[in-house]
């Protein structure tokens, strides 16, 4: 199975990664974005059960206070679809992820013994007067390094 | 087994230069063409194993073959061509200087992973700053994060091991205002890079646990596809513990990060030029977690005395770590037992991979268990991978076959010196003419000055580093009364207190930059760089004949003549300055080739010297700040205007060519820092800034508002070197060697006392009003600025 733990803000708590994207976007030149959301995602593979997704997501990967959780399952990653106006950006397989490393470790220490594969990536859904090629060359010239990283849109 | 066999023995010159390009090995046809020179006489071709391990000892990184390199230099002056040769230039200058000197205080120079100087009886302070500006311009966040990891590691290696006391950073970037259109295809935006720099050496430096407290940031379009990215760490390191003693039998121990294939060809990769297509393998990703965890560590191993050698992995990675270990004795290691991210990596691909986070010990056979102990209850990855052996040879072996043989004599002193030419033509540069400025037009020129993106405040950066942790950091980077009301730190003032326990002694870091002066003359720009990294220090109470200094060049293609010759010229600059000062260079680096090609036209970057001091205060007690303290106490000017506007940030704004490069009198320099520093010692000063970028008046507004205090000036009380100087000249002229002081009038006296024969004077007071209020009579002028309006303009550019 592949789980895809979605961590956001919640209602009424700051964004401080969304704000900042809205000035970055516009500090790049590129205008008309009102708002953005930002969301970290947290793809875990293996053979665990949606019970320990959410301890995972709950006790591990949110602040209970601040953040709110989504997990989204799947068989496979093609049932995946992306949602409208927003961009994902996840690393490219090889590089190096240091943030995914410290959860498959944490994911162990929880005492979920399954074996797992977990890759870190951040989720923009944006919102304002956007277009394909906006959030394509927002995505190229702001979001993501594509030297390192993959985007996905839509 | 993936080893290929390479040929070289029969290959034209041709064929040789193909080899080198496609394999990024960046190294010339005379080089190649003694790498072949070498497998001819040993009769068989090298493995891809051999080959890669010469590429990276003999890059430019590693080995900085051009400072190092034949050099001949022809200056054209006054109409006469002079040609001097140079065997090694950083011999003959920079390292020349601090031989000559001869200090006694010095104890590890150019030799170790970082400059060593005296603390106290007991102690030493390390010093290092290095570059990592092509990584951080493919991938800005990973690229200044592991350009600071890297620093610390290098702390870390510089003898058995220095604990990290605090962390610097210098940026140069481009415009962060730049037209999207205008950014080259393939390339980010300068603001995208600046910001994600910063982030870099914020989350490495903040998790490191190591506060980030001196730095600063130069603006220029030159920088926009080529950023320069200067990182820096301090750390104190036990006298004894200065040596490093690797023995034949000793034990290769690499603790740390695990091997992956990040950054093949970092080492090699410095020397060749940015284009669109930089190869993508030369990223590195930086884990300050596991930093961390090893520098804690292995300061444990290093107190029981586990290892009796260290150094980190950095450009080049465990062959370069390896190799520089072993280079007196010779060292067999075995490849397949390094520790790896993932499998399928080529054993080459282990053995010069830059992954981050990794350091190699020497460990006595005796040992072994102990340290292994040690790291494993710490939950720090660390394995042996070979052994140290008396044979003078590198030996590599993978799952049981020999991989890699050669001599570590060839390895390491067989690259060949080509002789570069170099070239420098004196330029006629004259003063600007007469700059006539109205009253209403000054008053807003002050405050375009103090926007100006190189003069304007940088708390929106500094204030995301952590410059508290570890609770040492007496002077700050910003200075004021609050939040609201600061001002810019001349210099850096840490005091070791939880190492050394009942010290009252300090370390003071600063620096001086100014690549604008470079555009017109490097020498004035070196020259100008060592007395702002001075002034800057002895502002908060160091004492100038106690300084160290380091060097940082970034420079562009030094295979141009002319560039080489700019180089040249700041060489012999500081050679000069360092000699006149009589204080050492310790440790430098240098970065060459910073060059991109935009569209098939090559743009080289405006050559940038980065000047680093550190210095032992000894008496924490008599450090000041620079804002303004009391009402009624008197304001000095110390040294001379003259009519230097030439590279400075008036003629920017004012957009005006022409001018001098401030120019400088060591002697007079040398005698009013020493002079100062008595002052402030005697506790006869009560605050001190200053003037560079921006000149007297923006030192001036600038200690106003950090003090929440207004000032009355006298302008015509300045003393100046040519009597038809208009205000707007002497205001924002950036002349070097002076200083703003503020005085208590019960002071004064004895102040004056200390000052004779030098040229200073008095020109006004601290008010209580809140303003700058500045008269000339002379030139009718009468200004009045609210001191709100004033840090407003300086604090408005910079709002990320």
């Amino acid at each position: 199975m592949v789980f895809e733990i979605e961590i956001k803000s919640k209602k009424g708590f700051l964004d401080p990664h969304g704000i900042h994207t809205v000035s970055d976007i516009e500090g790049i030149g590129i205008k008309g974005v009102k708002s953005v959301d930002y969301i970290a995602v947290y793809r875990v593979s293996g053979n665990i059960t949606v019970k320990q997704a959410k301890i995972i997501a709950s006790e591990l990967l949110s602040d209970k206070i601040t953040e709110d959780f989504y997990i989204k399952e799947y068989e496979t990653l093609e049932q995946k679809r992306i949602e409208n106006n927003s961009i994902e950006v996840w690393f490219k397989s090889g590089v190096t992820d240091t943030v995914s490393e410290s959860v498959v470790k944490a994911i162990k220490d929880l005492g979920i013994e399954e074996d797992v594969v977990v890759k870190t990536g951040k989720k923009y859904c944006l919102k304002g007067e956007l277009n394909s090629k906006k959030l394509d060359k927002i995505a190229t010239g702001l979001l993501a390094n594509t030297l390192i990283q993959e985007y996905l849109i839509k | 087994m993936n080893v290929n066999i390479i040929e070289i023995i029969n290959l034209s010159d041709k064929q040789l230069m193909e080899l080198s390009k496609a394999n990024v090995l960046s190294l010339s046809l005379v080089e190649m063409k003694e790498v072949q020179k070498y497998f001819k006489n040993i009769k068989r071709n090298p493995t891809d194993v051999e080959l890669e391990t010469i590429a990276q000892t003999w890059s430019e990184h590693c080995k900085h073959k051009t400072l190092t390199g034949n050099i001949e230099y022809c200056e054209h002056k006054n109409g006469k061509k002079t040609v001097k040769k140079y065997k090694n230039l950083l011999k003959e200058t920079i390292f020349r200087a601090t031989v000559e000197l001869n200090k006694k205080w010095c104890i590890s120079v150019f030799k170790d992973n970082a400059g060593v100087i005296d603390f106290d009886k007991t102690n030493g302070v390390a010093f290092k700053v290095e570059t990592h500006n092509h990584p951080s311009a493919l991938e800005p966040y990973g690229g200044s994060a592991t350009g600071i990891g890297g620093v610390i590691r290098d702390i870390l290696g510089v003898g058995l091991g220095a604990k990290p006391l605090a962390n610097t950073d210098v940026f140069c970037f481009g415009l962060p205002d730049t037209k999207s259109s205008e950014v080259p295809e393939g390339m980010h935006h300068p603001k995208r890079i600046a910001k994600g720099v910063v982030s870099g050496v914020r989350d490495y430096g903040n998790r490191m646990g190591i506060p980030t407290v001196n730095g600063g940031v130069f603006f220029d379009k030159g920088y926009m596809a080529n950023p320069l990215v200067y990182c820096g760490t301090m750390g104190i390191i036990p006298k004894n513990k200065t040596d490093k003693e690797v023995k034949s039998g000793d034990l290769v121990l690499v603790v740390g990060g695990r091997t992956g294939r990040d950054g093949i060809h970092g080492a090699t990769f410095s020397s060749v030029e940015l284009d669109k297509e930089s190869d993508v393998s030369a990223v590195q990703i930086g884990n300050p977690i596991v930093e961390k965890k090893v520098l804690d560590t292995m300061l444990k191993a290093r107190d029981l005395k586990l290892y009796r050698g260290v150094t980190d992995c950095g450009a080049g990675g465990l062959s370069s770590a390896v190799g520089e270990l072993g280079e007196k004795t010779g060292v067999i290691v075995e490849l397949d037992r390094v520790p790896l991210k993932y499998k399928g990596l080529k054993p080459w691909e282990i053995w010069i991979s830059e992954a981050q986070e990794r350091m190699v010990f020497a460990v006595p056979a005796k040992n072994k268990k102990k340290i292994l102990d040690l790291f494993k209850k710490e939950n720090v990855e660390a394995t042996f991978i070979g052994k140290f052996t008396n044979d003078q040879k590198l030996t590599l072996t993978y799952e049981g076959k020999q991989v890699a043989c050669m001599e570590m004599a060839f390895l390491h002193d067989g690259v060949p010196k080509p002789t570069r030419q170099a070239m420098w033509k004196e330029q006629n540069i004259k003063k600007q003419s007469s700059l006539k400025v109205s009253n209403a037009t000054l008053s807003s020129d002050i405050k375009n000055v103090l926007s100006d993106i190189n003069v304007c405040s940088r708390d929106c950066i500094i204030r995301q580093y952590d410059h508290e942790v570890q609770g040492q950091t007496v002077i700050k980077p910003l200075q004021g009364n609050s939040i609201t009301n600061s001002g810019p730190s001349d210099a850096a003032v840490i005091w070791p207190y939880t190492i050394v326990k009942n010290t009252k002694k300090a370390i003071v870091l600063s620096n001086g930059i100014n690549p604008e002066y470079g555009k017109i003359d490097t020498y004035k720009m070196a020259a100008s760089a060592i007395e702002e990294a001075m002034r800057n220090a002895v502002c908060v109470g160091a004492d100038p004949e106690k300084l160290s200094l380091l060097d940082n060049f970034c420079w562009g293609n030094p295979n141009k003549p002319e560039i080489l010759g700019s180089l040249v010229r700041a060489s012999q600059a500081c050679y000069d300055l360092s000699k006149g000062f009589s204080i050492p260079f310790i440790s430098g680096k240098d970065s060459l080739y910073n060059e991109y090609t935009i569209a098939g036209k090559t743009y080289s970057i405006p050559p940038a010297l980065l000047i680093s001091a550190m210095g032992v205060i000894e008496d924490v007690n008599h450090t000041i700040t620079m804002n303004l303290k009391d009402v009624g106490n008197d304001i000095y000017i110390l040294g001379i205007t003259k009519n230097e506007l030439g590279g400075s940030i008036y003629s920017k704004v004012k957009n005006f060519k022409g001018g001098l490069v401030p120019s400088l009198d060591i002697k007079v320099s040398k005698d009013l820092m020493k002079k100062i520093n008595t002052a402030i010692t005697k506790g006869l000063i009560e605050s001190c800034h200053d003037c560079s970028e921006g000149g007297l008046i923006t030192s001036i507004s600038e200690m106003a508002f950090a003090g929440e205090k207004g000032i009355n000036i006298d302008a015509d009380l300045i003393k100046t070197d040519d009597k038809k100087m208009t205000l707007a000249e002497i205001l924002f002229s950036e002349s070097n060697t002076r200083f703003i002081v503020e005085v208590k009038p019960e002071n004064v006296s004895g102040f004056e006392q200390i000052l004779k024969g030098h040229i200073f004077s008095k020109i006004g007071q601290v008010s209580n009003d809140k303003n700058l209020t500045l008269i000339s009579k002379k030139s009718k002028v009468l200004i009045k600025e609210n001191i709100t309006n004033l840090q407003k303009a300086w604090q408005k550019t910079l709002q990320w």
